[in-house]
């Protein structure tokens, strides 16, 4: 009986999706994976400047700041 | 898995199908949603516009594309609508003063709707935002146009004009 409720969780769970209409509150910025892209930008820039050997993403520095 | 259980499974596959099956709406009628017009309480009478070629075009204001849409579908209503050519926009969004607000900053020449029940979108089965459309002089849905990029104005210029040229039986 246990599996039959788990077939049927996985065949429903596709139909409670977000209709087109519906996606407002999704849209909104604070909803995105990275909400402040310009405060994080800035302390990517900061980081990577003062420690240029840690990191691997964003624009790498050589330590002065400038770039 | 006993027989009866597997029934049941089958009978659920089938119950799930028949909701993600649509119905096809080109061919056929345009329906009657619960649209009000502008900031009345009044529904919008799509029977109102038979003899004439109208676009009903789906938007919201948190959809960069709908919004990017607007002053090409006002310009080509305003070219258009000596020859019998009208838009009709229904807004979805939750909040109506927003849109309001978004549409006294924007304003547009072309009827508009407000439905934030869900109710008309789900009767055209609305599959993107933005949507388009396309409705014949007999009152008939010709055509449906997904999304808005500015490659899409020629294709939607030519559709207008092509269902204005066809002669009322």
């Amino acid at each position: 009986m246990y599996k039959v409720i788990i077939l049927w969780v996985i065949i429903f769970l596709p139909a409670c999706s977000v209709k087109p209409w519906e996606r407002g509150n999704l849209a909104k910025q604070k909803m995105a994976i990275n909400p402040n892209p310009g405060l994080n930008a800035l302390r990517d820039h900061a980081f990577t400047s003062k420690e240029a050997s840690q990191g691997g993403f964003g624009s790498s520095g050589g330590g002065c700041g400038c770039n | 898995m006993r027989g009866g259980e597997l029934k049941i499974l089958i009978a659920c596959i089938f119950l799930v199908a028949s909701f993600i099956v649509s119905a096809e709406m080109v061919g056929q009628k345009v329906p009657f949603c619960p649209a009000k017009i502008n900031a009345s309480e009044q529904n919008i009478d799509f029977e109102k516009y038979r003899g004439k070629v109208i676009l009903i075009d789906f938007w919201a204001t948190w959809c960069p594309p709908c919004k990017q849409s607007m002053p090409f579908l006002n310009a080509l209503r305003n070219e258009l609508v000596s020859q019998g050519f009208e838009i009709i926009a229904i807004n979805v969004d939750d909040d109506r003063e927003g849109a309001l607000a978004f549409l006294k900053a924007y304003p547009v020449d072309y009827l508009l709707g407000f439905d934030s029940s869900g109710v008309c979108p789900s009767t055209f089965d609305v599959k993107a935002m933005p949507s388009s459309y396309f409705i014949d002089k007999q009152g008939r849905v010709r055509d449906i146009h997904l999304g808005y990029r500015e490659n899409d104005q020629r294709y939607i210029r030519n559709k207008i004009t092509e269902l204005l040229a066809e002669k009322r039986p």
